[in-house]
């Protein structure tokens, strides 16, 4: 058995947290259920490693197998590295017919038409989703599994989902994905995250929708509130306005379960109002790129909005998240001063922590353009 | 102004009331369900989010006994909205009814003129200062323990002694090198 196979077990074995062992395995359905019983899982990984090995080594397994089962372990916790999201544009006619051994067929025959040494996998999830696992190989070499380039695609749908591919290889895969896909071309979606489900939440609409209403009188009722009404001797004096602030949080950005998305970056031109008079008698506007990120931004800003710290109603750029589903934004000439945001600032480094909330989030860098062209103040 | 007023109600029977005024409504809500839990008194807990109270409750509020302004350190506008609260509280209120808890204070990321200038504020109204711990459960029924311990001095359950003798006792003081800086 070759010195990449072994690595690559080694390496799926190591990352495969303990617990889920064994129904991956299961899963993987090439072990009999003889030799799985006969695997020891509670003797350190090693040894599991070692064991594997020498079934492997018996059943005359090699990469493509083992491929598989990193496969599906990254199917189950696609959430390392960052994802970059890409809509298709521009479909040929029959763009929508496209089926799954189609897909694949023309896929495969593009990719090695245009790279060689490239090992594809394919794997059909149950939510119509194809996957497909890509490690590259120069002209002369084997390919590298070490570093695996997953692609997501759902069909019928213009979104591919794309982790860890080298800038090189590319526009080979644009290419053939194109070409398979019946579309004319590809271009980014404007949004990438480390949680493949919160952007493919996000870009397919596949989370509880807010529809505006004129007569919005539906009051959501936690469960926290539930507890507090349990306790007479408990009771909250200025009830009235915080329903009216979740109220009008939940309206802005819904109230299920929201997609996990780590950050936002809006492009601003503005006008600074304030008592600096340098800055004030500036002519050109202030340029400067403000970043949000946070372990689940969208939950975040709704607890601003509904915790006080943001003013309601909701100002319509903090829900650009949702409406243009995007990670980069320019607004200009926005009223910025009228966005109370606890102390903000246009600082140059302000940084602004929400109180220990479940989902705190930051700001970072307002970074002013105008510096980088020497321009004196 | 609508200021709240200490003796304008009636005391209830064997019963005292609390308000706890938070600006993040987070730790007063596990200090409240740690206050009811005591058995022997009944405690009433009002919770709020910043002075001054909607009038609309006025009627069914009960005579409040103690005051405690939580204040979180990290957050500067925890400091601010408590300090724009105090103007709406009667000054009947800082003859010993009216007490300060701060949490996070051993976070490194505080500035340190916060902490001094929460005690200047907590010194110059002659009220105590308590620190507490709000992320474990110990922290909690500790704190709550505390605030007990005033709330019944406050309520006139403890025979000898009154709210104004504990808090001469109590009372938050500021060193007189305050503002000089400290080389840690």
């Amino acid at each position: 058995m070759d010195d990449v196979t072994r690595r690559l077990l080694q390496r799926i074995v190591r990352r495969i947290p303990s617990q889920m062992l064994r129904p991956m395995l299961e899963k993987w359905g090439r072990l009999q259920q003889k030799q799985l019983g006969s695997i020891d899982f509670s003797l350190p990984k090693i040894a599991i490693t070692e064991h594997l090995l020498s079934i492997c080594q018996e059943k005359g397994w090699g990469t493509k197998h083992i491929t598989e089962l990193e496969l599906l372990y990254v199917i189950d916790n696609p959430n390392v590295g960052l994802w970059h999201a890409f809509q298709l544009v521009d479909p040929e006619d029959d763009a929508l017919m496209v089926e799954m051994m189609q897909f694949k067929e023309q896929f495969k025959s593009n990719l090695n038409k245009l790279v060689q040494n490239v090992s594809i996998k394919f794997k059909k999830h149950t939510d119509e989703a194809i996957w497909i696992r890509l490690a590259w190989g120069e002209s002369f070499s084997k390919p590298n599994h070490f570093t695996p380039t997953f692609v997501v695609h759902h069909l019928q749908s213009s979104y591919v989902f794309m982790n860890n591919v080298n800038s090189k290889k590319k526009p080979l895969l644009y290419q053939a994905l194109v070409l398979a896909t019946r579309y004319q071309s590809i271009k980014h979606a404007n949004l990438s995250g480390r949680k493949l489900h919160g952007i493919r939440d996000l870009l397919m609409k596949q989370y509880e929708q807010v529809f505006p209403s004129k007569f919005p009188s539906h009051i959501p009722e936690r469960t926290e509130d539930k507890e507090k009404a349990n306790n007479p001797l408990i009771e909250r004096e200025q009830s009235a306005s915080s329903s009216n602030r979740l109220q009008l949080a939940c309206e802005a950005f819904g109230e299920g379960k929201l997609p996990e998305i780590q950050s936002a970056v809006y492009r601003l031109e503005t006008k600074f109002r304030g008592q600096s008079k340098n800055m004030a008698q500036s002519k050109e506007p202030f340029k400067c790129v403000v970043t949000f990120s946070s372990t689940n931004l969208l939950e975040s800003l709704r607890n601003c909005a509904s915790s006080g710290i943001a003013s309601t109603p909701v100002v319509p750029s903090a829900t650009h998240v949702t409406y243009i589903c995007g990670c980069v934004y320019g607004l200009s000439a926005h009223p910025f001063s009228r966005v109370r945001f606890g102390t903000w600032g246009v600082t140059p480094k302000g940084t602004l922590q929400t109180s220990a909330q479940s989902y705190p989030f930051s700001v970072f860098a307002v970074e002013n353009r105008r510096r980088r062209r020497s321009h004196p103040e | 102004m609508a200021l709240l007023k200490p003796f304008s109600k009636l005391p209830s029977l064997h019963a005292s009331s609390i308000l706890l005024v938070e600006n993040e409504e987070l730790f007063q809500q596990s200090l409240a369900n740690a206050l009811v839990a005591e058995a022997g008194v009944t405690v009433n807990v009002r919770l709020a989010k910043n002075l001054p109270l909607p009038l609309e409750n006025e009627d069914k509020r009960p005579r409040i006994d103690l005051v405690v302004f939580v204040m979180n350190l990290t957050s500067e506008l925890s400091f601010q909205s408590t300090e724009a609260s105090l103007k709406y509280l009667d000054p009947g209120f800082f003859l010993g009814k009216v007490c300060f808890m701060v949490t996070n204070a051993r976070n490194a990321t505080v500035p340190s003129g916060r902490l001094d200038s929460v005690r200047k504020l907590a010194a110059s109204l002659q009220c105590p200062l308590l620190f507490a711990e709000d992320q474990s459960p110990d922290g909690v029924a500790n704190a709550a323990e505390r605030l007990l311990t005033i709330l019944k001095v406050s309520a006139g359950f403890v025979p000898t002694i009154t709210a104004l003798y504990l808090s001469n006792l109590t009372r938050c003081t500021v060193p007189p090198d305050i503002d000089q800086l400290s080389f840690e």
